[in-house]
């Protein structure tokens, strides 16, 4: 056996630690976080208990009156925090995100896996993670500058139309800036996403497979159809929730072209609404201005929400893409 | 991930990388300059010290326009930054100590001030608040006549179209459309809200003072961040209605926004001119408070503009070294001065008037406690 020195001993020990240590930050970190937030949260938690998810009403209350003592705590007059609009226009817009997004990602993930090659594949594949890469303001920039008077003056009106068969796309359309706006500028941003992670997939299906239903006298749609998206459906839906995980805790796009509603639900499509994400963002500053620390309080509340809905989301994404996984195994057996 | 995806995901993180190191880079070497430049000028007597200021919008043209350049010349071992981030981020920044000067047109609660007695409110100029609103079919001449109780209708959703009777039983003659209002408010934490719910809530108590106003649910409303983002924001919707400082007011008008005269406490309806904004302030109440905080909102007077504030410089008389605190109140005095930062030449392009001269004692009195 090789002689081994002290201070390769020592080195040793070091590495083991050093790798420990990095390797448990990322659950160290989660544990902090949500640990943090929870404790921030439980005065709100005391102060409102249900009516915090189930109340429309949002007021940091009289900062500038006398303070108040509610079930123990200290609050501004006036104060009670009802955070549903928000759950709500969370909920909302990031499922009109998803229901954009979803056809465009499929279809493109479909033309880069199968019907392109060589360089144009690239290209695109590219382009297409590039999307991913742009910073969510510039999205927001331009929901703001270029969706909004286009969805005022141009596609609202039009979809009013709609409204006949579907109550929620009547009119008014209003600023322009509202759920549908959102809707679209976070189906944008969710599209690379989707798409990148559905093409990974459908490129795992067995060349095979294709060229069994194409040598039956299949047409290319019904190989995709009927072989290709069954094959990798699970995978999907987790791609799905990824996308949908982002779009609910995507902030300064929303927060720009949402319109910033407080204190209402919205009435239609077009309706301003605001999420959990952009309230946190715009409404910190006054939150830090109120001397019953309350409103802070009631901010890690919203935070501690968002958090168990995306952790939520991510949780599920993860279980239904590691299914597919086995799912392939298990059908190769059952083909074989 | 296929090889090519990670090839491209480095790429575009270096990219990025890149990017950011050549800002900053870019940046420091400006700094640099200006700190080498400003060396030259004072042969090194005095201390280079960065003030930095952050807060209202309505405050931050007098400060980014006029007062940073001016003071140059006077303090040049003085650095100056400002950002208009609305006055309540103003208020926590310097109550947290980010900055030397929290720039507020509402002074700290009460509530605050007895938590933390160590912070000043010092009035840097005299400010007003227009009540703005788009309606391209109205002549720039045409000046709508509002009052409290009419804006705080609207802004409750009782009133919603511009053709409303009681909007035309104050404006008798013009030819108003039947356009639905969009109230427009501000969403940040904004001394703007804090005058106009203050102004409102005299009419009407569904509103109290507040930066941050729980605006009753009105659907067409939209929040909107600062006093730039207002103004925007109305642009683009014909029929809004928005409050928005007078330091804004050209930017507004420009942009095809007109600006209504208010009603004010004898019943007159008056424009934000500076003899109107004068005359509300001359008639101030003739005891100020030592701590300086009080309200300007409906002074009587068959002359005085209704909605007038001090604008707050707010620092902690409590500073991390005497340097600093020394340039601070170096600064202050500077600003209150007649001679300094409230000669007319700065305060004129924003709009404001300057302090009375019975207010400087007062406010020299409260300069005096920073310390470092």
């Amino acid at each position: 056996m090789r002689p081994v020195r002290s201070f390769t001993k020592t080195a040793d020990k070091v590495f083991t630690m050093v790798t420990g240590l990095c390797a448990s930050s990322p659950i160290v970190f989660l544990v902090v976080i949500a640990l943090m937030v929870l404790v921030q949260a439980i005065p709100t938690l005391r102060l409102m208990g249900w009516k915090f998810i189930t109340q429309t009403e949002w007021n940091f209350g009289s900062l500038y009156g006398t303070m108040q003592h509610i079930h123990g705590v200290m609050v501004p007059a006036g104060a009670t925090y009802g955070a549903l609009v928000f759950i709500v226009g969370t909920l909302a817009s990031s499922v009109i995100a998803i229901v954009i997004a979803v056809p465009i990602s499929i279809l493109t993930a479909v033309i880069l896996a199968y019907q392109v090659r060589g360089r144009l594949q690239l290209s695109l594949s590219i382009l297409v993670e590039l999307l991913a890469g742009i910073p969510s303001v510039i999205f927001g920039l331009w929901g703001m500058v270029v969706l909004a008077p286009w969805m005022q003056h141009s596609l609202g009106p039009l979809l009013i139309h709609i409204g006949t068969v579907i109550p929620y796309f009547k009119g008014p359309v209003g600023t322009g800036m509202g759920l549908l706006t959102s809707g679209i500028v976070l189906a944008l941003m969710i599209v690379p996403i989707i798409t990148a992670t559905t093409r990974d997939l459908l490129q795992q299906v067995p060349t095979l497979y294709r060229e069994g239903g194409l040598g039956v006298g299949m047409t290319t749609w019904e190989v995709v159809r009927l072989i290709c998206l069954p094959y990798v459906k699970d995978g999907m839906v987790g791609a799905v929730a990824l996308g949908w995980g982002r779009a609910m805790g995507e902030t300064m796009a929303v927060l720009m072209v949402s319109g910033n509603a407080t204190n209402h639900l919205p009435q239609n499509i077009y309706s301003p609404t605001a999420t959990m994400a952009s309230t946190i963002a715009s409404k910190l500053d006054s939150a830090l201005g109120d001397a019953s620390k309350m409103g802070v309080h009631a901010l890690a509340e919203l935070a501690l929400l968002l958090m168990v809905l995306t952790l939520f989301t991510n949780l599920l994404a993860r279980w239904l893409v590691s299914r597919t996984g086995r799912g392939r195994r298990m059908r190769v057996k059952v083909s074989a | 991930m296929s090889k090519m995806t990670k090839w491209m995901v480095g790429a575009s993180a270096a990219t990025v990388l890149v990017t950011v190191v050549g800002c900053g880079t870019a940046n420091n070497a400006s700094g640099n300059n200006s700190a080498s430049g400003s060396n030259n000028t004072t042969s090194g007597s005095s201390q280079k010290v960065t003030l930095a200021e952050t807060g209202s919008s309505l405050l931050y043209p007098l400060f980014n326009g006029e007062w940073i350049d001016a003071y140059k010349s006077v303090a040049p071992n003085v650095t100056m930054t400002a950002a208009s981030t609305g006055s309540g981020q103003g208020q926590s920044d310097a109550l947290a100590g980010n900055v030397q000067i929290g720039g507020s047109d509402a002074y700290y609660p009460d509530a605050i001030m007895s938590q933390h007695p160590e912070m000043l409110n010092i009035p840097m100029a005299i400010s007003a608040q227009q009540v703005m609103y788009y309606l391209p079919t109205l002549s720039a001449s045409t000046h709508l006549k509002l009052s409290a109780d009419v804006l705080a209708k609207i802004y409750e959703g009782k009133i919603t179209k511009w053709n409303d009777p009681a909007i035309q039983a104050l404006n008798s003659g013009v030819k108003l459309p039947s356009l639905s209002i969009t109230p427009v408010v501000r969403s940040d934490s904004s001394g703007d809200t804090f005058l106009f719910s203050s102004f409102l809530s005299a009419a009407d108590s569904t509103f109290q003072p507040n930066t941050q106003e729980s605006w009753p649910s009105v659907q067409a409303e939209v929040g909107a961040q600062g006093n730039d983002g207002v103004v925007s924001t109305m642009t683009k919707n014909k029929g809004s209605i928005g409050y928005v400082g007078i330091s804004w007011l050209d930017q507004g008008t420009q942009a095809g926004l007109g600006y209504a005269a208010l009603k004010n406490k004898d019943g007159n309806f008056v424009l934000p001119t500076s003899q109107d904004i004068q005359a509300a302030a001359t008639n101030m109440p003739s005891t100020i408070p030592a701590d300086e905080r009080v309200s300007l909102i409906d002074m009587p007077g068959k002359d005085s503009y209704p909605i007038i504030n001090f604008e707050y410089a707010l620092v902690n008389s409590k500073q991390a070294n005497s340097a600093t605190a020394t340039a601070l109140k170096n600064f202050l005095n500077w600003a209150i001065s007649p001679t300094g930062g409230n000669q007319s030449q700065y305060l004129n392009p924003v709009h404001f008037q300057p302090l009375p001269s019975n207010l400087e004692a007062a406010s020299q009195a409260q300069i005096s406690k920073i310390q470092g």
